[in-house]
C-alpha cells in the first residue's frame, strides 16, 4: 500500500476505542482503506431488528473527497438502489473533510430512520413511498425481515 | 484506459440500468487509431442489432438465448471496450437489468457458468466483472443457485466438466467478494468447502486448483469463514497448501501461479503455526531493485522477494519499483505469466493509481505502458496500436527507456516496436518500472538480477539492479497484515492538523475564524470545512509554530517540506 496517511490510522484508532452505538466498523486487516461496516437498524424505522452490511472505501484523495459505501445486504428505501448505492449529500457535493468515517456512518444511520423520497436513487422504491407510505413501510419490514435478519 | 469496473464506485453510472437509453447513446470514447475505433463501432453494433432483433420479436424481456450470446461475448467485448473508466459496455447493462429478478440472476450465473471460455486470458476477468455489478441477490437466489450447481468434481475430465468447474470456481469467489458478510457466510456450506478444498488436490487441472485457493481466500475475507476453512485445511492429515506452495517454481506457468497463491495464503491468511514466513527465508543476495510495497494500490500482491505481481481483485492494480531513474540508457525485462490486461512501463512519482476508477500506469501524462493482451500502448489513457500478436504465458516483454535519445522501446521477445516519445513532453526525469493488472494477471520483474533474455542489442544500456543499494530492511516484504498492525500502534501527536494529522495545525481561515489546519491541507480548501463559508485568508497562528518534534519528522519526510515556506513567508 501507499504509506497510510495519519488521518486514516487515526480514525482508525478512535473507531476501534471508541465504536459509535448501533454501529460496527472494521478495518479490513490487508487494506486499510476498506472497511467492514455493520449498522443495526434504527428502533422505530421499518428496519428495526435488521442488520445491514455495508462496506466502506477510503479513496486515495481521502479526506479531501468523500468516503464510498455501499450496502451489501439488500435493503428497500427511497435512497439506496437495488446496487447498494446510496444518495445521501454529504457523500457527494455537501462533503468536507472535517467529516469522518464516523459521521458518515451516523448518517446513514440517521438516513434509514429517516428514509428522504424527495431525493431518490431508487425511483420506484421513492415513488411507492409517496403514492403509498404504509404500502412502502409494510415491503421495508418485509425486506429487512428477509435479508437482514440472520 | 485500465479495465476495471470496481465496485462503486460507480456512482457516475448511477443511471445506468436503464438500458434502453443507454444503449443508443452509448459511444466509446473517439481514439486517436482510426482502426481499433472500427472495431469497436463493429462490436457495438453487433450488441445493438442483437437487441433490435429481440425487441421487434416481441415486447418481451431479455431472452435467454440473447442473454447467453451477450455473456459468451463478454471476455471479448473487455478486450475491445476502451471506455470502462466512465461507463459500462451496453451488453453488460442489459446482463445487469437481466438479472434483476430471481430468476434472471441465477440465469445470467449459470450461463456464465456454461459458455465463459477457458483460453480466453479474459474470461476469468469477464465473470469477475460481470459478477461485481450485477444487481445484490438475495440470501434464497444464492443458495438455490448453490444447491443447483451439483458440486461433485470426481469428473473433470471432459474439457466441457474443465470449464464449467473452472467457472464455478471464479464464481463462487467473486460472490464470496461481492457478498462479504452474512450471506458469503451463507454460501459456504459444508458441501461448498468441501468442493473448494477437494479441488485442491495435486491431481487436479491447475486451473481448478487457482481458482479454488482464490475462491477460498476471497471467502476469508469474511471472519467467520476464514475461521471456519482454517480449522478444516488444519484438520486435514496434510495441508494441501503447504503442498501447493512448492509448485511456485513449477516450469509451468499455470502451476507457478498456484505456488504463488499458496504462498500468499500461508503468509496472509492461512497462516500455519510452523511454517516460518516465506519473507523470513528469502536469498537477497544482489536484489537491489524490487517492487515498491511502498508504493503500490492496495490490492495488489508482491511475492516476498519483491518480484512478481498478482492481482486477483477486481480493481486495476498498480505498482512502481523502488530505483529511479533520471538519465542515461535503462532496461527491464518482465516474464508475462497470464496472458490477459497489463499494463506494463514506466512512470514517474506523479502518475497516480486510481485502481478502483481503472486508472493505473499508461493512463495519465506521466506514464507510458504496453499492453500486449490488446497490443496498445497507452498513454494519457489513449491506446496506440501495434500489430504483432497478443502476448502469450512465457513470453519477455523488454523495456527500454532512453533518457540521452528521450524515446522508450517494448519489444516482445526481442521484436522491437517502433519508437514511442509521448510521455518526454511531460517528464525528462524521475521514472520508475512500473505496471498495472488486470483480475487474475500475473508476471515477474527481471531488473537485472538474472541474465536477461532479450537484451537490445547495439545500445549501451544500464541495469537497474546494478546501480540501487538498498539496506537490508528496505529489501524485506513484510505480510501486510504485520505492518497495519504496526502502524495501527503508532501515536499521533495532539497538536496536528484535523484534516491530514500529518503537520502542525496552525492555521486559521479568514472570515470565520475556524482554525485547527495546516497550510498544505488549507490551500487544497475552498470552503471552510466547519462552516462552509468561502474563504477569504489563511493566517498563522503563532502558538502552535513552537516545537518540531524530532521523532516524528523520521516518519514524514514531507513534514519539513510542508511547512518551511510558510515560515519563510512569514520571516
Amino acid at each position: 500500500m501507499s504509506a497510510l496517511p495519519r488521518r486514516i490510522i487515526k480514525e482508525t484508532q478512535r473507531l476501534m476505542a471508541e465504536p459509535v452505538p448501533g454501529i460496527s466498523a472494521v478495518p479490513d486487516e490487508h487494506n486499510a482503506r476498506y472497511f467492514h461496516v455493520v449498522v443495526a437498524g434504527p428502533e422505530g424505522s421499518p428496519f428495526d431488528g435488521g442488520v445491514f452490511k455495508l462496506e466502506l472505501f477510503l479513496p486515495e484523495e481521502y479526506p479531501m473527497s468523500a468516503p464510498k459505501v455501499r450496502f451489501m445486504t439488500k435493503i428497500y428505501h427511497p435512497n439506496i438502489d437495488k446496487l447498494g448505492r446510496i444518495c445521501l449529500d454529504i457523500l457527494k457535493d455537501k462533503w468536507s473533510p472535517a467529516l469522518q468515517i464516523r459521521t458518515v456512518l451516523l448518517s446513514i444511520q440517521a438516513l434509514l430512520s429517516a428514509p428522504n423520497p424527495d431525493d431518490p436513487l431508487a425511483n420506484d422504491v421513492a415513488e411507492q413511498w409517496k403514492v403509498n407510505e404504509t404500502e412502502a413501510i409494510k415491503t421495508a419490514r418485509d425486506w429487512t425481515r428477509l435479508y437482514a435478519m440472520q | 484506459m485500465g479495465l476495471c469496473i470496481c465496485r462503486d464506485w460507480i456512482l457516475k453510472k448511477r443511471d445506468s440500468v436503464s438500458s434502453q437509453r443507454d444503449l443508443d447513446n452509448d459511444h466509446p470514447r473517439s481514439t486517436r487509431d482510426p482502426q481499433l475505433e472500427s472495431q469497436l463501432r463493429r462490436s457495438l453494433r453487433i450488441h445493438r442489432n442483437a437487441f433490435r432483433a429481440m425487441r421487434s420479436n416481441a415486447m418481451l424481456p431479455e431472452g435467454d438465448h440473447v442473454i447467453d450470446h451477450l455473456v459468451l461475448d463478454t471476455p471479448n467485448m473487455i478486450r475491445t471496450y476502451l471506455d470502462f473508466g466512465t461507463q459500462l459496455p451496453p451488453s453488460m447493462i442489459r446482463i445487469h437489468a437481466f438479472a434483476e429478478t430471481e430468476r434472471g440472476w441465477i440465469y445470467v450465473i449459470k450461463s456464465m457458468i456454461k459458455n465463459i471460455p477457458i483460453e480466453n486470458p479474459l474470461g476469468s476477468a469477464a465473470i469477475l466483472l460481470l459478477l461485481d455489478e450485477c444487481p445484490i441477490p438475495t440470501k434464497e437466489s444464492v443458495n438455490k443457485l448453490t444447491s443447483r450447481l451439483n458440486l461433485k468434481n470426481s469428473s473433470i475430465k471432459s474439457s466441457k466438466a474443465l470449464i464449467r468447474h473452472r467457472n464455478i470456481c471464479v464464481m463462487l469467489g467473486s460472490l464470496a467478494e461481492r457478498l462479504a458478510g452474512p450471506n458469503s457466510i451463507a454460501i459456504l456450506t459444508p458441501t461448498v468447502l468441501k468442493y473448494l478444498l477437494s479441488n485442491l488436490n495435486t491431481k487436479n487441472n491447475p486451473l481448478i486448483i487457482l481458482f479454488s485457493l482464490i475462491a477460498l481466500e476471497k471467502f476469508a475475507q469474511t471472519s467467520e469463514n476464514k475461521l471456519t476453512i482454517h480449522k478444516r485445511i488444519q484438520s486435514l492429515p496434510e495441508n494441501p497448501l503447504l503442498i501447493l506452495e512448492k509448485w511456485i517454481d513449477d516450469p509451468d506457468y499455470d502451476r507457478q501461479q498456484v505456488g504463488f497463491c499458496a504462498q500468499w495464503s500461508l503468509d496472509n491468511i492461512f497462516i500455519h503455526e510452523d511454517r516460518p514466513f516465506s519473507y523470513e527465508n528469502v536469498d537477497r543476495k544482489n536484489l537491489n531493485v524490487l517492487l515498491n510495497a511502498n508504493d503500490v494500490s492496495e490490492y495488489l500482491k508482491i511475492s516476498p522477494n519483491g518480484l512478481i505481481a498478482r492481482c486477483d481483485s477486481a480493481s486495476f492494480e498498480s505498482v512502481r519499483c523502488t530505483f529511479q531513474v533520471d538519465e542515461g540508457i535503462w532496461y527491464y525485462e518482465v516474464t508475462i505469466i497470464t496472458s490477459g490486461v497489463m499494463q506494463i512501463g514506466f512512470a514517474t512519482k506523479s502518475s497516480r493509481f486510481l485502481n478502483h476508477e481503472g486508472h493505473g500506469i499508461g493512463d495519465d501524462e506521466y506514464s507510458i505502458a504496453y499492453d500486449g493482451c490488446r497490443q496498445l500502448i497507452w498513454h494519457e489513457a489513449h491506446p496506440y496500436q501495434f500489430k504483432h500478436g497478443s502476448w502469450k504465458q512465457g513470453d519477455i516483454l523488454g523495456c527500454l527507456l532512453d533518457l540521452v535519445n528521450l524515446k522508450i522501446i517494448f519489444s516482445l521477445n526481442g521484436v522491437a516496436m517502433p519508437p514511442v516519445n509521448h510521455v518526454f513532453q511531460n517528464a525528462v526525469k524521475g521514472f520508475f518500472a512500473g505496471a498495472s493488472l488486470m483480475s487474475f494477471q500475473e508476471c515477474i520483474f527481471n531488473f537485472g538480477r538474472e541474465p536477461f533474455k532479450y537484451p537490445p542489442s547495439g545500445i549501451n544500456f544500464k541495469c537497474f539492479n546494478d546501480y540501487a543499494n538498498p539496506t537490508e530492511e528496505e529489501k524485506i516484504i513484510y505480510p501486510r497484515f504485520i505492518i497495519l498492525k504496526n502502524l495501527h500502534k503508532s501515536s499521533l501527536r495532539d497538536d496536528c492538523c484535523t484534516l491530514c494529522c500529518e503537520n502542525v495545525a496552525d492555521i486559521m481561515l479568514l472570515p470565520c475564524r475556524h482554525d485547527g489546519f495546516c497550510f498544505k491541507c488549507a490551500n487544497m480548501l475552498e470552503l471552510c470545512p466547519m462552516c462552509r463559508l468561502c474563504i477569504d485568508e489563511r493566517v498563522q497562528q503563532e502558538s502552535a509554530v513552537a516545537e518540531e518534534d524530532d521523532s516524528n519528522e523520521a516518519m514524514n519526510p514531507e513534514h519539513n517540506d510542508t511547512s518551511t515556506p510558510i515560515e519563510q513567508d512569514l520571516h
